[in-house]
């Protein structure tokens, strides 16, 4: 059984030729985002479930992975809702292993929105 | 409630859809006459409402909020949006417009209606959003190449596990991690589901516990089962589902409530309790019906299982129909009423006033007054009360059996 692919949403990646009629599904359709030097991207505008089922229908098995919204590390190793979330349907950012448990995380979360907020 | 109580208040205390809401804020500050209009893809419960209504406040604009279902065809929107689209405020403050639901623009009714919109984004004088639930309907397909999309989902089960402790944090509990899991994956990305759920997990009696969460069937039982159910059930779980079987409207089932509450001859600090939460539950309603939040409805029963559940329970508090009064008291009302009437004419012949007013607004303080001896006398002759003695006695016997309680 050929091994899934790891796909952190917000980041970039490559995939195998799939042909045109995947490429156009996948860029034109369902919101990936595509740039000839770094690869194709999963974003906040990019329909998950669909790009996921397409990628699927061409042979490559996916694994989602959501980022931290506080670090931007990887946030689902080790994340003790893993097997009850469905990271198709939830929204693209997270929170990692080290700041979920904090007790001032909310104030660190609110942060990062201003921070990014003002550029 | 909890979950009115932590609403957030400022656009970075939304939990969820980073990314998206960065996004929106970003329009917003840039947007100039001729800007795309922003469009919010999501299922409900997701922040989009929420988040509109954040963001127009914090940016001190002002928010004319539409639904595109209320307002379906061209002539009704051009009436609601035309002034608000090319109003500006003396001091150059735009409004933000929002137009909500507009995946109900469909059907023959909304001939006309997707062009306007598409017209009005062009050419408004203030920013438009708009928000759906169904990404794939036709209309949202034809407003998509005038729009920015931008989509809402349920946040990660940990981003409201984190909203959550805070929650907790600014109610002081220590909440047990267990406790704070099942509340996040029942909710399901829903985080004033998950808010409610806490709430209800720390009002609950520990044999009612958790299983205030569940599943409701059985929706056809009559008003007197599901009441009786109600207030006669097990658990938490037990008369929510009782309360879910009631096929009443929001009012007609709180105005049953508040007749039983009233009828049960609770003692007076538990009555004032469940009086309390029957008075939430109308302000919930109040809201609801004025603001045309209906999304609100669906905290209703949770509201009442949570907050009179456990006052009555245990209690042999029971429904028991709307004429059940015994006769000899329904007479009595009846006599009252027909001697309050007729004292009421005279009183308003005296005072100039209706008959109306001086029944609602001046007799109580007359007959209040009549109960002192050194009034009495007179005033029952001035105003000509002295032929209704009777009426006078029973009111002051009243008066003396409210003051003893």
């Amino acid at each position: 059984m050929p091994e899934k692919k790891r796909i952190v949403v917000g980041g970039w990646f490559d995939l195998p030729r799939l042909g045109t009629d995947v490429f156009g599904t996948l860029v034109r359709k369902q919101g990936v985002a595509y740039d000839k030097s770094t690869g194709f991207k999963f974003d906040s505008g990019t329909d998950l479930q669909a790009a996921v089922r397409t990628l699927l229908s061409a042979g490559v098995e996916v694994e989602l992975i959501l980022r931290c919204w506080i670090c931007g590390k990887e946030s689902c190793p080790g994340c003790p809702y893993l097997s009850s979330c469905d990271r198709t349907s939830v929204s693209t950012f997270c929170l990692c292993a080290d700041h979920a448990p904090e007790k001032s995380v909310f104030e660190a979360y609110t942060k990062t929105f201003d921070v990014n907020l003002k550029g | 409630m909890w979950s009115e109580k932590y609403r957030p208040k400022k656009p970075d205390q939304l939990v969820g859809n980073e990314e998206s809401r960065l996004m929106l804020s970003l329009w917003l500050s840039s947007w100039k006459p001729g800007t795309k209009a922003a469009l919010l893809v999501g299922p409900p419960g997701t922040g989009k409402t929420t988040f509109v209504n954040v963001l127009a406040r914090a940016n001190g604009m002002n928010l004319v909020d539409l639904n595109a279902s209320d307002v379906r065809t061209k002539d009704k929107l051009q009436r609601r949006m035309g002034e608000a689209m090319s109003t500006i405020s003396l001091f150059g403050e735009r409004s933000l417009i929002f137009l909500d639901e507009v995946d109900g623009l469909a059907g023959r009714a909304d001939i006309g209606a997707v062009e306007f919109i598409k017209e009005s984004v062009r050419e408004s004088q203030n920013p438009i959003v708009m928000a759906a639930n169904d990404p794939d309907s036709d209309e949202i397909k034809k407003l998509s190449s005038s729009c920015v999309t931008l989509r809402f989902r349920p946040p990660p089960p940990r981003e409201v596990e984190m909203y959550l402790r805070e929650v907790a944090r600014g109610e002081g509990l220590a909440v047990g991690e267990e406790e704070l899991r099942a509340c996040v994956l029942d909710a399901a990305g829903d985080v004033r589901q998950a808010i409610n759920l806490l709430q209800s997990t720390q009002n609950a009696t520990p044999e009612g516990g958790n299983d205030a969460r569940g599943h409701y069937k059985d929706r056809d039982r009559t008003v007197s089962e599901a009441l009786n159910g109600f207030f006669g059930a097990a658990d938490k779980h037990e008369a929510l589902t009782a309360l879910k079987a009631l096929s009443l409207s929001p009012f007609e089932k709180v105005r049953e409530v508040h007749r039983s509450v009233l009828k049960s001859g609770l003692p007076a600090p538990e009555m004032a309790k469940a009086l309390e939460v029957v008075s939430s539950a109308d302000l919930l309603i109040g809201r609801m019906m004025k603001a045309g939040e209906w999304r609100l409805l669906r905290y209703l029963d949770r509201l009442l299982v949570d907050g009179l559940y456990p006052v009555v329970r245990g209690k042999a508090v029971k429904y028991t129909g709307q004429d059940d009064l015994p006769f000899p008291i329904l007479v009595r009302v009846w006599n009252d009423s027909k001697k309050i009437r007729e004292v009421s004419v005279k009183y308003a012949a005296r005072a100039h006033t209706s008959g109306m007013s001086a029944r609602s607004q001046d007799l109580p303080y007359v007959f209040a007054l009549c109960s002192k001896k050194k009034f009495r006398e007179d005033l029952e002759r001035a105003l000509g009360l002295d032929a209704d003695r009777d009426l006078l006695e029973s009111y002051d016997k009243f008066l003396q059996k409210e003051a003893a309680r």
